[in-house]
């Protein structure tokens, strides 16, 4: 297998200006200005393999988009490097160019008040696309997202659903190798993040392109990728498959008890984190080694009606992930 | 080289085209600003001439000279206008992203910057400008051939150091992201160049010809097809124009290669 | 009052705070002033008057035009336009207090600021020409004065919010408020007086506000109207003031409750 991306210590850093608060801080920051460096992404290595769907996820703030934006070469490491389909993205070769595709989910390069088909002519000139190649590239990207008559509307008058599927199309017109794809499905209602999702895959299979994606929503991630790089203020936290994340973090599974009789929640703490208590249910989180045990006290201490052992949610292990550290 | 020019010209058209569509569908707001500087065009025209109805001459030239200057400031403003507009919405196209768009694509960001926001109503007010100044060198003495030769060129390399300063003010922008005032604080400072520099007391007339070469802009192509301008002037104007873009090109890449892209 | 009291104080810090946008505007009205100034210093080149102004009295004219300017052409009309199009407005409309007494509170504070640049530019000006204006010595010509030029301020800022109020209706109101802007500059004389204007259109511009905007009140200064005059003219300005009261306070009656009615 070919590696499609690679970073070795990717680091980058923002300076921002420090300016006291007030009139008199104003005016010395005319003069005397002072900076303050924050590291966004620090040191990240990770290899990805041609065909690859990986899954990018964090915190807000963590570094993903930094880091999206550095492989698409909008943005310049402070140190570290990165090659893309053999390229230095930041070097913005047009080689490199036609061959990648970023998508960002808050933003648009579809012309506002104008059909999207025009953004789509704009992009052929662009990219360079011969007529002949341009067609064929629009009637299949028409139909597998469904846009039929959406793309003869000014963009203004479009959904936001219909917006997102368009704002694709204008991104994969030349048939990118390489697709980074940042939050495709914030504030889709959950049938159109569904008809995006099977989209993403469809590209990645038919046209065997890599694509890097990252998503607040999780069924993005368990629907779309099989492994997942997660970061954490910058530092690259985990690298793997998503089955085996879960087991490592999902180090505790959850009772859920319904009792014949009021229990005090100072009681149940015995056996692990109370999560939630009402005056005859409980939730117990219990660590994976003091199941069986903690499930034998419990039945046998208190009058149970009802007693259910379930898994953690994956949404909850990524989230205790970031809270953690 | 040929299919350079031929792949920027075609995404010229095409914005230019997308530029216009989007316009007509803000029919009222177009006519407006259409309106508007018709008005400024026609009003001070108009104080030109009521002027020349009280007096001989200002500064020296009568009101035919008086209006080449004047028109040719505005042909030089308007060109501008039509040409590197992108640059008063610099700091709009960075911060709602537009500006990562122009990154990632195989396009000159700096072309897609500058260039390619076209305003069809600018054209149209270019027409009267040209027939003014058509009306104005039919009063005129005729010149030797050469005279209207270095005015067009002059224009022209007016054109290139405007070109200059504003990708100077749109490397500014991507470099901070806010600072577009830059560009209009130049627009503003640029209606000095209405008149003919020879008005100005000479320390103004130094700065206007040294430090922000506004004269050189506008009142140098008029004065070298009045003949007033000596080569070594016209040599001046020259390389100030080369240097300034050769320098700004420079500015301009180190903005970006400074560019922090906007939050999230 | 006091929450107008506050607006004010916060508006006049933050006018203060953005330093790059308050440098903007004044630079680029300087260098109006400084080209107006020096095409009539060298139109009038030896001569004693022009159009019945002496060489003092034109001078001091371009001078009061950079004062008015900062008095009067400083309304809320765009950030109207911007709060109207962008939906902000309703975060006003909700809380209990007057969107006018609120943005006049705001402009008053923009005034302030921009008065003191503004004659802190003419007093530079003034060194360098050594003292060479007309200043009026008799307490009445100062009253009269500072009460027409108050006047038109108030009268700008009505007139152009009742524009401005379009932007209920059409997201494009832009357009027109910018017609209207540089239609005004021109009508109200601050870029020449309007003498240099012929008869006819002068006089058909005396039926309008507009020439109570900068014209009449820099007259009352250069003491070109006689007392009897000023207070007649003084008079009907105060009712053209009321008129703009009125039809402003109407047209954004209107609009609010359209924009109501539509949710926003």
């Amino acid at each position: 297998m070919t590696i499609a991306l690679e970073t070795k210590g990717l680091t980058k850093d923002y300076r921002s200006p420090v300016k006291e608060p007030g009139l008199w801080g104003g005016v010395k920051a005319l003069f005397d200005r002072q900076f303050k460096d924050t590291r966004a992404v620090d040191a990240v290595s990770f290899k990805i393999e041609e065909g690859e769907l990986v899954g990018f996820l964090g915190a807000n703030g963590a570094g993903k988009t930094t880091t999206l934006k550095m492989l698409s070469g909008l943005l310049t490491p402070t140190s570290g490097e990165a090659t893309a389909l053999g390229h230095v993205p930041w070097k913005r070769e047009a080689a490199f160019q036609k061959k990648i595709s970023l998508v960002m989910g808050q933003r648009t390069q579809l012309w506002w008040e104008i059909p999207a088909l025009e953004t789509f002519k704009l992009n052929q000139a662009i990219y360079g696309i011969p007529e002949a190649e341009f067609k064929m590239h629009l009637t299949e990207l028409v139909d597998l997202l469904e846009l039929g008559d959406h793309l003869q509307v000014p963009v203004k008058k479009l959904s936001l659903g219909q917006r997102m599927r368009a704002e694709m199309a204008a991104a994969l017109l030349h048939r990118p190798k390489l697709l980074l794809l940042d939050e495709p499905t914030i504030g889709l209602d959950v049938v159109m993040q569904k008809k995006v999702r099977e989209f993403v895959k469809a590209y990645n299979v038919r046209n065997g392109a890599t694509i890097m994606l990252t998503s607040h929503n999780m069924t993005d991630v368990v629907e779309l990728c099989k492994r997942v790089i997660v970061i954490e203020r910058g530092r690259l936290l985990y690298d793997g498959s998503l089955d085996r994340l879960v087991e490592r973090y999902a180090d505790h599974k959850i009772f859920k008890v319904r009792f014949s009789k009021p229990i005090s929640a100072a009681d149940l703490g015995q056996f692990g984190t109370v999560v939630n208590v009402a005056d005859m249910t409980a939730e117990i989180e219990v660590p994976r080694a003091e199941v069986a045990a903690a499930a034998a006290a419990i039945l046998r201490t208190y009058p149970v009606k009802d007693f259910n052992i379930e898994d953690v949610d994956i949404d909850d292990i990524v989230r205790r992930l970031f809270t953690h550290s | 080289m040929r299919g350079t020019i031929a792949k920027y010209s075609r995404i010229w058209l095409r914005t230019a085209s997308m530029g216009m569509q989007a316009q007509l569908t803000y029919r009222l707001g177009s006519f407006g600003f259409l309106l508007g500087k018709m008005i400024r065009l026609l009003f001070f025209f108009a104080f030109v001439i009521a002027i020349f109805n009280h007096v001989e001459a200002v500064a020296g030239y009568n009101l035919v000279e008086t209006a080449l200057f004047f028109l040719t400031y505005n042909l030089v403003d308007m060109l501008a206008q039509i040409f590197f507009r992108g640059v008063y919405g610099a700091r709009r196209t960075v911060t709602e992203g537009d500006f990562d768009f122009y990154l990632v694509q195989p396009c000159s960001p700096l072309f897609r910057m500058v260039c390619s926001t076209v305003d069809f109503l600018d054209i149209i007010t270019l027409l009267p400008v040209l027939v003014m100044i058509g009306m104005t060198f039919a009063r005129l003495p005729a010149y030797p051939w050469t005279a209207y030769a270095a005015y067009v060129f002059l224009i022209v390399n007016s054109v290139g150091l405007i070109f200059a300063i504003h990708v100077w003010a749109a490397g500014l922008t991507v470099r901070t992201q806010e600072l577009e005032n830059a560009i209009w604080i130049f627009r503003d400072v640029m209606f000095m160049g209405k008149f003919p520099v020879d008005i100005y007391s000479s320390s103004v007339r130094a700065a206007l010809t040294f430090l922000v070469p506004i004269a050189v802009m506008t009142s140098f192509p008029a004065k070298a097809l009045l003949g007033l301008l000596t080569p070594s002037w016209m040599a001046y104007a020259v390389v100030l124009s080369v240097s300034a873009t050769v320098a700004s090109t420079y500015w301009w890449r180190s903005c970006v290669a400074h560019y922090t892209s906007s939050s999230s | 009052m006091t929450k107008y009291l506050r607006a004010y104080s916060i508006s006049l810090q933050e006018t203060l705070q953005r330093r790059t946008t308050l440098m903007m505007d004044r630079v680029g009205g300087f260098a109006i002033v400084l080209s107006l100034f020096s095409f009539w210093n060298a139109l009038l080149g030896d001569k004693s008057s022009f159009l019945g102004y002496s060489r003092q009295e034109m001078l001091t004219y371009v001078l009061l035009i950079n004062v008015l300017r900062a008095l009067v052409f400083t309304g809320r009309g765009w950030q109207l336009v911007g709060e109207i199009s962008s939906g902000r407005i309703s975060s006003y409309l909700v809380r209990p207090i007057d969107y006018y007494g609120y943005a006049l509170a705001l402009d008053l504070a923009q005034k302030t600021v921009h008065v003191v640049f503004a004659f802190l530019e003419v007093a530079i000006l003034a060194v360098f020409i050594r003292g060479a204006l007309f200043i009026p010595t008799r307490w009445e010509t100062w009253l009269m004065f500072v009460l027409a030029a108050g006047l038109s301020s108030l009268i700008f800022f009505f007139m152009e919010f009742m524009i401005s109020s379009l932007a209920f209706w059409t997201s494009e109101s832009g357009g027109p408020l910018f017609c209207f802007e540089l239609f005004l500059s021109f009508a109200a004389g601050a870029f020449f007086p309007l003498d240099v204007l012929p008869e006819a259109l002068r006089r058909a511009l005396s039926a309008t506000p507009f020439p109570y905007m900068v014209y009449f009140p820099a007259r009352v200064f250069l003491e070109k109207v006689s007392p009897t005059e000023a207070a007649k003219l003084i008079a009907i300005e105060s009712c053209w003031l009321v008129v703009f009261i009125a039809a402003a306070l109407s047209v954004w009656h209107v609009g609010v409750n359209s924009y109501a009615a539509e949710g926003g």
